[in-house]
C-alpha cells in the first residue's frame, strides 16, 4: 500500500473528478431552504422526495432571472458542479434557472404579483393621467411585428396629429426585458419629452410574453416619470407590465384607441363648438338690442313728449276757461242790464199812473202842490191811458 | 427644444376653445359687449387654426435607437 494522501490532495482529487464529470447539469427539482443573501447572491438547496443538493446562483448572474425564486418552486436548473474543498461540501453553480413548466410559471407570477402589490407598484394612486391630445408619445415594440403595424395604422386613421418616436426594441426571448428596460430609459431621457410610452406586442405563448411578467420590467414601467401604456398580447393576456402600467390596452389597435381622440369626433365637436359660439354671440346681441330697446322705452326718454303734452293740456285748459270767464262775464252784464231794465221800468211814470197816480198840469207845468193852484184854474188831468180837463173849484 | 409661439399645439388651441365656449355659455351676462367681442375672435381663430391642423395633420415617425445609451 502506498502512503495515504492528505486530505487535500483528496479533496482535490474529488473537486476534479467531479467538477469535470459535472462540468454541465440539467437538474429539476423543488426550492428549499431560499436564502437571498445581503451580497446579492441566491443560496438555496433543490430536492426532491429522496435527495437534495446545495445550489447558488451568483449575483451576477441574478439580474438575469426572470421570476422571483420562492421555497416550493419547482425549477429546472442549468449549472454546474463545484466542490467546496474547504468545507467538503458541493453545489450546483446556476447559469439559468426557470420555473418547471406552464404551473410553475403561473405559480412563479403569482408570488411575484403578490410581492409588487404588497409593494403598491399595481396602486390606482400611482396611476398617472395620460394628456387628452397628446402630441408626442413614445412607442416601445419590435419593429417587424404585427403589433406596430396595427398601432400605427389606427393612429394615422384617428389622430394623424400626433409624433410617433419609434424605439424597436426586442420583445421577446433572451435579452428582451433588458432591452425593454433600457427603451423606457431612453424615451425618459430624450430632450423633448413624449407624453406617453406605449409599449406594445402582438398576442403569443405564455413563454413568448413572459418578458413583460419580469421584475424589472415592472419596476422599469412603475419607475417611468412618462406615464406608460401597456398593450401586450391579445385580450386575455394579463401581464405584470399591464398591470404596473398606468393604463393597459388588450391590444395594440386598443391602445390607439384609448389614447387618441378620433379626428371625425374632434371636426364635429370643432362644427358643435362653431354653432355654439355664433349662437352665443347671437343672443348677447339680440339681449344686449332688447335691453337698448327697454332703455328707449324708459319713462326719462318719453319725458320730453310727455312735457310736451302737459303743456299743450294747459294750454286747452287755459283757453277753455278764458272761455268760460268771458262768457260770466257776459252773462253778469247781460244780468244787469236786465235788472237795471226792470228798474227803468218801474221808475215809468206811465207805469205809476196805472196804478191810478194821476200827473196834473196847468198849461204845460206839473202841479206837484195844492198851493200853487188856485179856484178856477183849468187844469189837465193826465191818466194813464189819456188826458181829461177839469176845473178847480176850491 | 422649446416651441416657437406661433407653432401652438392642436391640444392646447382646442382646450383654450372649449374654455371660451363654456365662459360665453355659462357667464354671457357677466362680459362687456368688447370681452364678448374678442372671445369671439378669438374662438373664431381658434376654430380656424384647429381645423386646420386637423384636415393637414400627417402622421410623424421618428426612429430611434435604444442602445445608443450615454
Amino acid at each position: 500500500m502506498n502512503s495515504p494522501v492528505t486530505v487535500s490532495e483528496l479533496s482535490r482529487e474529488i473537486k476534479n473528478t467531479v467538477e469535470s464529470r459535472f462540468s454541465f447539469v440539467y437538474v429539476t427539482g423543488e426550492i428549499s431552504n431560499f436564502k437571498d443573501h445581503s451580497s446579492g447572491h441566491l443560496y438555496f438547496s433543490l430536492k426532491d422526495s429522496k435527495a437534495q443538493i446545495n445550489a447558488v446562483i451568483w449575483n451576477s448572474r441574478v439580474r438575469d432571472l426572470n421570476f422571483s425564486p420562492e421555497n416550493g418552486l419547482k425549477v429546472i436548473v442549468k449549472g454546474r458542479l463545484t466542490v467546496y474543498e474547504t468545507r467538503g461540501t458541493y453545489q450546483i453553480d446556476v447559469f439559468e434557472m426557470m420555473p418547471a413548466g406552464a404551473g410553475e410559471l403561473q405559480k412563479a407570477l403569482e408570488i411575484l404579483k403578490k410581492k409588487l402589490s404588497d409593494e403598491g407598484i399595481f396602486d390606482s394612486r400611482y396611476k398617472k393621467p395620460l394628456p387628452e391630445y397628446p402630441e408626442k408619445i413614445a412607442l416601445i415594440t419590435s419593429e417587424t411585428g404585427a403589433a406596430i403595424h396595427d398601432f400605427l395604422k389606427v393612429t394615422e386613421k384617428r389622430y394623424p396629429l400626433v409624433e410617433i418616436i419609434l424605439i424597436p426594441s426586442l420583445m421577446q426571448g433572451a435579452g428582451s426585458a433588458d432591452s425593454i428596460c433600457s427603451s423606457v430609459k431612453k424615451a425618459n431621457s430624450l430632450p423633448d419629452k413624449p407624453e406617453i410610452i406605449v409599449i406594445t406586442r402582438g398576442g403569443g405563448s405564455i413563454e413568448d410574453l413572459w418578458t413583460f411578467n419580469e421584475e424589472k420590467v415592472a419596476r422599469a414601467v412603475f419607475g417611468s416619470g412618462i406615464p406608460v401604456v401597456s398593450a401586450i398580447g391579445h385580450e386575455v393576456d394579463y401581464t405584470i407590465c399591464d398591470l404596473a402600467a398606468d393604463m393597459r390596452a388588450p391590444t395594440p389597435s386598443s391602445a390607439a384607441e384609448l389614447i387618441f381622440p378620433d379626428v371625425r369626433d374632434l371636426m364635429l365637436r370643432i362644427k358643435a363648438a362653431e354653432s355654439s359660439l355664433n349662437r352665443q354671440v347671437y343672443n348677447k346681441f339680440s339681449n344686449l338690442r332688447n335691453v337698448l330697446a327697454n332703455i328707449e322705452r324708459n319713462y326719462y326718454f318719453m319725458r320730453p313728449v310727455d312735457l310736451m303734452n302737459e303743456f299743450r293740456a294747459n294750454l286747452d285748459s287755459i283757453g277753455s276757461s278764458i272761455l268760460n270767464e268771458t262768457r260770466r262775464k257776459l252773462n253778469q252784464i247781460k244780468n244787469s242790464l236786465e235788472t237795471n231794465q226792470k228798474l227803468l221800468n218801474t221808475l215809468n211814470p206811465d207805469n205809476i199812473l196805472k196804478r191810478g197816480y194821476t200827473i196834473i198840469k196847468r198849461g204845460d207845468k206839473i202841479i206837484t202842490a195844492r198851493k200853487n193852484i188856485n179856484i178856477k184854474d183849468k187844469i189837465s188831468i193826465k191818466f194813464h191811458d189819456g188826458s181829461a180837463n177839469a176845473v178847480v173849484e176850491n | 427644444m422649446k416651441k416657437k409661439k406661433d407653432d401652438e399645439s392642436f391640444g392646447s388651441s382646442f382646450k383654450k376653445l372649449e374654455i371660451i365656449l363654456e365662459k360665453l355659455e355659462n357667464e354671457i351676462e357677466d362680459h362687456s359687449l368688447e370681452e364678448i367681442i374678442k372671445n369671439y375672435e378669438e374662438a373664431q381663430a381658434l376654430l380656424k387654426f384647429c381645423r386646420k391642423k386637423l384636415e393637414e395633420a400627417e402622421l410623424k415617425i421618428e426612429k430611434i435607437g435604444a442602445e445608443e445609451e450615454n
